[in-house]
């Protein structure tokens, strides 16, 4: 059963990725903007993250037949959608990560301790849910100035991708639990929400002039 | 306080005062532009004659002054902000 659904999630994770990858990179084409690039750069880490994982479990049923995919496949498109979350935690300014009181960074250096004794893959795992709830909670607010569906929409398939990445974590204490099968249930249904707003846009390349386009990649760079 | 705007948020500030003159008022002038898009004249000429270069707006010579008109890629140039624009929107992040 958990093998299924990882591989259901793992290739709408791919589909969605990718999708929305280039059409935040038709969109960077475009208009040069930094934020599609880096949006784009963001999901494609996120598609190919989820599509290495699912390669991992398509060669397991086909040639091992283990039923459970190889550890070092599954960290490595783990590392890649973690990326992915970064660069979406960084377009909205990677300056909050940092918290200016003594206070909190004592306790930020807390979780470190905790995780020294663990896998890459929990560490990943953790760095991963740190970043969503960051990109969730950036959405949220962008959500309360602006008041529109898509972005709240964005925001709850954040939070629900943190939310099953958090219960997928919680469940390597309870390994043979029904957690992890909630767990990525929870992420197909984000990775549905985070489609919501994309959905409803064209997906056209609308061509400009290049001439036109790298010199305001220029200017771009020049004001970023 | 204003907010900072990118060269990009000028730019269709421009091209959207120009659209809205091309059918008002048969093109827009100089005097128009920099009061509606908030800009300097000497930062207006180098991005009209950028935009004209570009194909992105066309220059009609009028009795009294030169005026400008929208073109068809500059159209589409707003079409393709205004969807990515609501694309970045959805996000939480500005364009």
């Amino acid at each position: 059963m958990e093998f299924l659904l990882e591989s259901i999630l793992n290739l709408i994770g791919f589909v969605v990725g990718i999708i929305i990858g280039i059409f935040a990179y038709i969109g960077y084409n475009n208009t040069g903007s930094p934020v599609l690039f880096r949006l784009s750069l963001a999901f494609f880490a996120i598609g190919i993250g989820f599509g290495i994982i699912w390669m991992g479990y398509m060669i397991d049923s086909i040639y091992f037949e283990e039923g459970e995919i190889n550890r070092g496949i599954q960290a490595l498109g783990l590392g890649i959608q973690a990326i992915g979350y970064f660069f979406i935690a960084f377009s909205h300014t990677i300056k909050s990560f940092f918290p200016k009181s003594r206070y909190f960074r004592s306790v930020g250096i807390l979780p470190l301790f905790f995780l020294s004794t663990m896998t890459i893959e929990h560490i990943i795992r953790s760095f991963s849910f740190i970043l969503l709830v960051y990109g969730a909670i950036e959405t949220f607010v962008s959500f309360l100035e602006g008041k529109q569906k898509g972005t709240l929409a964005v925001g709850i398939g954040l939070a629900l991708l943190a939310f099953g990445e958090f219960i997928a974590w919680y469940s390597f204490v309870f390994p043979e639990s029904i957690l992890y099968s909630i767990s990525i249930i929870i992420k197909i249904i984000g990775l549905i929400f985070l489609f919501v707003p994309v959905s409803k846009l064209p997906m056209r390349k609308i061509k400009l002039d290049d001439e036109f386009e790298d010199e305001f990649k220029d200017d771009f760079e020049n004001h970023a | 306080m204003g907010l900072y705007r990118t060269q990009i948020v000028i730019v269709t500030d421009i091209l959207d005062v120009v659209q809205e003159d091309t059918f008002d008022k048969d093109g827009a002038s100089v005097t128009s532009l920099i009061r509606k898009a908030n800009i300097s004249h000497g930062r207006l000429s180098k991005i009209l004659k950028n935009l004209v270069s570009q194909g992105l707006l066309e220059q009609v010579n009028s009795d009294r002054a030169s005026k400008y008109k929208i073109s068809v890629t500059g159209r589409e140039f707003l079409h393709a902000y205004r969807t990515f624009s609501e694309f970045t929107d959805g996000f939480g992040l500005t364009i």
